[in-house]
Parts: C-alpha cells; structure tokens; sequence
C-alpha cells in the first residue's frame, strides 16, 4: 500500500458566497445612491457649523439660485398628488391625470403656474433645457404670490395625508439658497414664510471644511 | 469553482502520449472582488456624505400684540448690519450709537461679539439661566451672558452673510437674537456715520405692532 502523501500546493478557496454579498451590497448601494433627485439648479449652500443633518421625513424644499430665482421640490407621491388636484381644480389649469402623474413624480420645479403644464408635457430629457424663471412671489399681497399658495396647499395636502395614515410626519420646510444670492430674494422667501404662519424652518448648509 | 489559481494547469507527463493541452476553466474572481468592494466602498462613502446640515432658524411671529413687547436693556443690545463686499457694521444700543465695521473672520465678529458679552457681564454680573437637561432636570448654566443681537441684513448683503452671521450667534452662545429688516435711519446712518442715529424706539415698536 502506497503511503498517503498529503497534498501540497495551495488551498482551494470558494470565492463565490463573497462575490455574492459584494455584489448585492453593490447592486443596494448603487439603487439607493441613483435616488437623489437631478438637480434643475446647481445651488453652492454656505457652509456652517452646525451639525444637525436633514430628517428623512418629508421635507418641502424652497430653493433660491444665485440669481434669485425660486424653486420649490416637495417629497411624497400622494402628497404631490393631492396638492395638484387642488391647485389644478382651484386655477383652472386644465390637467387630465396622465399630466397630474407626471407632476407627482417630477421633482425639483420653478415656472410660474400658467407655465407648469407646458414643463409637464415636456418629455423628460428636454426638460433640463427648459427655460425655469422661477416661481413668481408677491410680499406686498399675499393673495397674488404662487409661492405662498404652494406652500399653503402644500402643507395642507400633507396634514390630509397624515390624516389618512399615508405618511406620518408633517412637512419640515427647508430654505435652500445659493451663498451668493442676494439676501432680498431669500428675504422675500422668509417673508412669505411668516405670512403663512410657517416661523420655524431651516437653512441648509453644508459641512464647514477650510477657508475660502 | 473559483479559487486562487496558481498551478500551471497540469504539466507534461514523462513518457506519456502527447495530448492536446486541456484548458482550465477555473476563473480566477479575486480581481472581480476587489473591483465589488472598491464599488462598495465608494457608493457607501458618498450616499452618507452627501446628507446636507440643516440650520434651525425660527422667526419671530408677525402679528404682535403691543402688550406681549417686552422691553430689552439698551446697553445689552447689539445690532448688526450686514452690509457688501462681506463688511458688518455694527452698533451698541441707539443713544448716542456710534458706527464701526468689522468683517466674519474670528477675529472681527467674533471678537465684537465677545466683547460685548464681557462688557455686559461687567455692568450686570454673570447672569444664569435654568434649563432642562435630557433627563428633564433643571440645570444651572452660566455660559454665554443676556446680550441680544439684532442681524439686520442690508439689500447688499448676500445669503452666505446671514448664515456666517448665525453661526456666530451659535459659536458664541448668543441665547437672543433675532432677524430684522433694515430701517431707512440705519441705511442713511451707514452713509453718514458722522450724523449718528436717530432712531426713536417707540415709533419701531408702533410700528411692528400696528
């Protein structure tokens, strides 16, 4: 009987649970990482000291660019969805429920509300060309700003979803502005803010990371 | 199966028929699993950097009653205008105010700022406040000092101003300030700081209370 010689060489490695987990975690990772909205404005925040990071929970976004335009973005489908059919039925602007899908999933906006329906029947990939002048604001008469009754009907179409069990917190308004806007047009954005009785919002900076 | 390949793939047999070379049909994955978790790594770091802070700011209501104004000391207020080109113009109380500039790096702001804690904790003593703890008991605390801060940002300024502004509220424990537009008396009193201020305080109030 011939002796039994243990095997030299190299041990076999079963790489192939590894490259499972590896490419599971990727696959997670890269969904989750593409669900960050495109931005319609690149917005340069300040940066700050402070280190409270944004709530998960719903956030209605108020964005102001350089120039001063506004932009608003809300999170939630059915909220969005509630807000337009108020909004469509209460200005007559007309649109049938494929366009008021299409507002519910289309992110960040900034067109004067006659112009909104042109922004929606506009295929997807030309809509980073169109022409965004910014919701129009009135701070001397609060019945004419469109900036004011988003944001009022708005809030009012999350608390009637919070009511209907769809989501479970209000709405936390963020101001996010340019460092170099002007301060009258973030002025005019926090006016109307006050006008509607939202006095509690936040700024959002980004992390404070050396001197400029 | 994969593993970590090394062998040659089967040498030549002394003295044996030559045969066509089999090919192994091992792959060697370990490069692809490194390229994964290179991956990983990249879209774990930048999906929780790319959170933004957030910066509370709450606004005094509009519609106040002339009963609930309450009065503040005139020597512990400070009043900030943030002006262009990232300059603050400051002020103490409004008699006989007289007008400085300064800008936000930590020696300008800052330094006003602190200063003018030190100056009121000299005149009022070391003034404590009790506030709740995450427990819910009430502490004792004595940093910062009852100064109250006036940021007036000017139509020149911009956004990055406000901010740089806030922080230093919060930087420095400023426990009262508040935002407020700025008068037409100030923006003349910038232009001509030899004129001083005439700022008459109960027409503000009146003003703001309607």
């Amino acid at each position: 009987m011939p002796k039994h010689k243990p095997k030299r060489g190299t041990p076999l490695i079963d790489m192939t649970a590894m490259t499972d987990v590896a490419f599971l975690l990727l696959t997670f990772f890269m969904l989750t990482a593409k669900m960050k909205p495109t931005e319609t404005v690149v917005i340069d925040t300040p940066s700050s000291i402070s280190e409270t990071k944004l709530p998960d929970a719903g956030t209605l976004t108020v964005s102001v660019d350089p120039e001063g335009k506004i932009f608003l973005d809300m999170a939630g489908q059915h909220t969005r969805m509630s807000l337009i059919n108020d909004i469509n039925s209460r200005f007559q602007l007309g649109m049938n429920d494929q366009e008021k899908l299409i507002f519910s999933n289309l992110g960040m906006f900034g067109v004067p509300r006659a112009r909104l329906k042109q922004l929606i029947n506009t295929p997807p990939a030309e809509r980073g060309h169109f022409p965004m002048d910014g919701i129009p604001v009135d701070t001397s008469d609060i019945n004419k700003s469109e900036l004011a009754d988003w944001i009022h009907n708005a809030r009012i179409a999350q608390f009637r979803m919070k009511q209907e069990g769809k989501v479970t917190d209000e709405y936390v308004i963020v101001v996010k502005a340019d460092k170099n806007t002007p301060y009258p047009a973030v002025q005019r954005v926090i006016n109307t803010l006050t006008d509607i009785n939202v006095n509690k919002f936040n700024l959002i900076t980004s992390m404070e990371g050396g001197k400029e | 199966m994969a593993e970590i390949a090394q062998d040659s793939g089967g040498g030549k047999k002394k003295g044996g028929k030559v045969r066509s070379k089999k090919m192994s049909t091992r792959i060697d994955f370990t490069p692809m699993v490194d390229l994964g978790f290179l991956l990983i790594t990249f879209f774990m770091l930048t999906t929780t950097l790319a959170k933004p802070n957030i910066l509370a700011l709450v606004m005094p209501e509009k519609d106040i009653k002339k009963e609930d104004v309450e009065p503040v000391k005139e020597s512990k207020v400070l009043t900030l205008l943030l002006g262009a080109n990232d300059k603050v113009y400051w002020y103490e109380g409004i008699t006989d105010a007289k007008l400085d500039s300064t800008d936000y790096s930590a020696e300008g702001l800052r330094d006003v700022i602190l200063k003018k804690m030190d100056k009121v904790k000299d005149q009022f003593g070391q003034e404590t406040y009790k506030r709740k703890n995450k427990e819910g008991v009430e502490e004792e605390h004595t940093d910062g000092s009852y100064i109250n801060v006036i940021i007036k940002p000017m139509k020149t300024a911009r956004y990055k101003n406000l901010v740089d502004a806030l922080d230093e509220m919060a930087i420095c424990k400023v426990r009262y300030y508040v935002i407020l537009d700025v008068s037409p008396l100030e923006e003349e009193f910038v232009k001509n700081p030899a004129g001083g201020l005439k700022f008459n305080a109960d027409a503000q109030v009146e003003a703001a209370t309607k």
